[in-house]
């Protein structure tokens, strides 16, 4: 989906995160998910292709991040929001639910992008935890 | 607005007579605004001959720098204006975290590497970073983006009424992706370079030496016409000549882009290599600039 023209530290980003078989995903400054990679789009059973661009509001409840208990947890408390609001890496260990219902532990590590410019979003990277 | 290239090279100085006639001197171009406003993007050797063939008093310049690597300040020190009272120099630059532009500048300004420092220079010199909004120099409206390069590095757009330069020497768009499939917003430098008269861009290596260069910041032939196509410029200078290609090699480089360029239904007259010297008018040339053109 087209846009405007997006930071270049983004870009970078995004294309790393293409040639990564790890798991991984990005959010612009406003916390909206602007691309996840082949491997993470295994994971949670939706190509971003398919997905698209989302707010918090749409991905959180979309995949559903919820604690051992099945809380959900709330976006604000979520690594990546935590990484761009706060600016420092965060790391975390939760559920999530696939699109085709799968229920997988996952652990995430985020961390913010920041640049001269300010914080230009947050990107993570994560993965099963008994993967 | 007239556009003149002092300096088309890339990474150092290729002199030489294998180089006599796209030339040897490093990134350095001059824009001349209607108002009589001069600009130099990047001050690489070309630099140089540009200082001496400008007037020799009351000369007021801003040099907007893509970036500090070598081959864009080695002519700061070379360049005639700065040695002289009765200069005006605005230096703009990209902004680090580390270190402001002009510590930067003054690394290279400097012992060892330099006879003179910064604070000998005896024109009046400013350094500024170069802002993230447009701004306005002369008649001109600049813009400026970060573009993919190693290290911080920009791209400028200089509009001039409904007449616009976009110059991005130094550019890898197409590292990690593929041109042809991203859409504009997730393309580097696509909304610097959207629908430019001139787009003077990177085009340093062919498609075979490439591979040998991924990542280096560089284009090579196939996505610098591609990037040119899809953001629409209307014409199109291939710059940043690597310093190990004669201008036999780039003849040859060039009759390769002009097929690539047929087979992307690109008008041949649009696309041309940087040559030293070359000068380019832009839109009606008016106000001051035109007395002068017309003067001689």
């Amino acid at each position: 989906m087209e846009g405007t023209q997006k930071p270049i530290e983004l870009i970078l980003a995004r294309n790393l995160m293409s040639g990564l078989s790890t798991p991984a995903f990005l959010v612009d400054a406003g916390g909206v998910i602007v691309f996840y990679n082949e491997a993470a789009g295994k994971l949670l059973g939706v190509r971003f292709e398919e997905f698209g661009r989302a707010g918090p509001e749409q991905w959180g409840p979309a995949f559903g991040p919820f604690d051992q208990d099945g809380k959900t947890i709330p976006y604000d408390r979520l690594p990546i929001t935590l990484a761009l609001r706060e600016g420092r890496p965060v790391h975390d260990t939760f559920r999530i639910r696939a699109a085709d219902g799968a229920e997988h532990e996952i652990e995430v590590s985020a961390m913010p992008i920041q640049t001269t410019g300010g914080r230009q979003g947050a990107m993570a990277v994560f993965w099963e935890a008994d993967g | 607005m007239k556009v003149k290239l002092w300096g088309t090279r890339g990474s150092v100085p290729a002199p030489g007579p294998e180089t006599l006639r796209y030339g040897g001197n490093t990134s350095c171009v001059q824009v001349t605004l209607s108002d009589g406003t001069i600009l130099s993007l990047d001050a690489g050797t070309g630099i140089r001959s540009m200082g001496l063939a400008l007037a020799a008093e009351g000369t007021r310049i801003n040099i907007l720098l893509t970036h500090l690597h070598m081959d864009h300040i080695q002519g700061l020190v070379f360049f005639a204006p700065a040695f002289r009272p009765t200069s005006e120099i605005v230096v703009w630059g990209p902004a680090a975290s580390d270190a402001s532009l002009e510590d930067r500048i003054a690394r290279y300004i400097s012992a060892p590497l330099s006879a003179v420092e910064v604070r000998e220079l005896p024109c009046d010199v400013k350094f500024r970073d170069t802002p993230e909004t447009e701004w306005e120099i002369g008649s001109a409206r600049i813009r400026a983006a970060s573009v993919n390069h190693r290290g911080p590095t920009l791209g400028y757009r200089i509009s001039e009424g409904d007449t616009s330069l976009c110059y991005i020497p130094d550019h890898e768009p197409a590292l990690g992706t593929d041109l042809a499939e991203m859409t504009p917003d997730w393309i580097s430098g696509f909304e610097l370079a959207r629908g430019a008269d001139l787009l003077i861009h990177d085009c340093q290596y062919t498609d075979d030496e490439y591979p040998d260069h991924l990542g280096w910041g560089h284009s090579r032939l196939t996505d610098t016409l591609a990037f040119a196509r899809r953001v629409e410029a209307k014409r199109t200078v291939l710059f940043h000549h690597d310093p190990m290609h004669s201008d036999d090699f780039l003849d040859a480089h060039f009759g390769l882009a002009l097929e690539r360029w047929a087979e992307l239904s690109g008008d041949p007259t649009a696309i041309e290599m940087a040559t030293e010297r070359r000068e380019l008018e832009l839109g009606e040339v008016t106000g001051p600039l035109a007395q002068q053109t017309a003067a001689g």
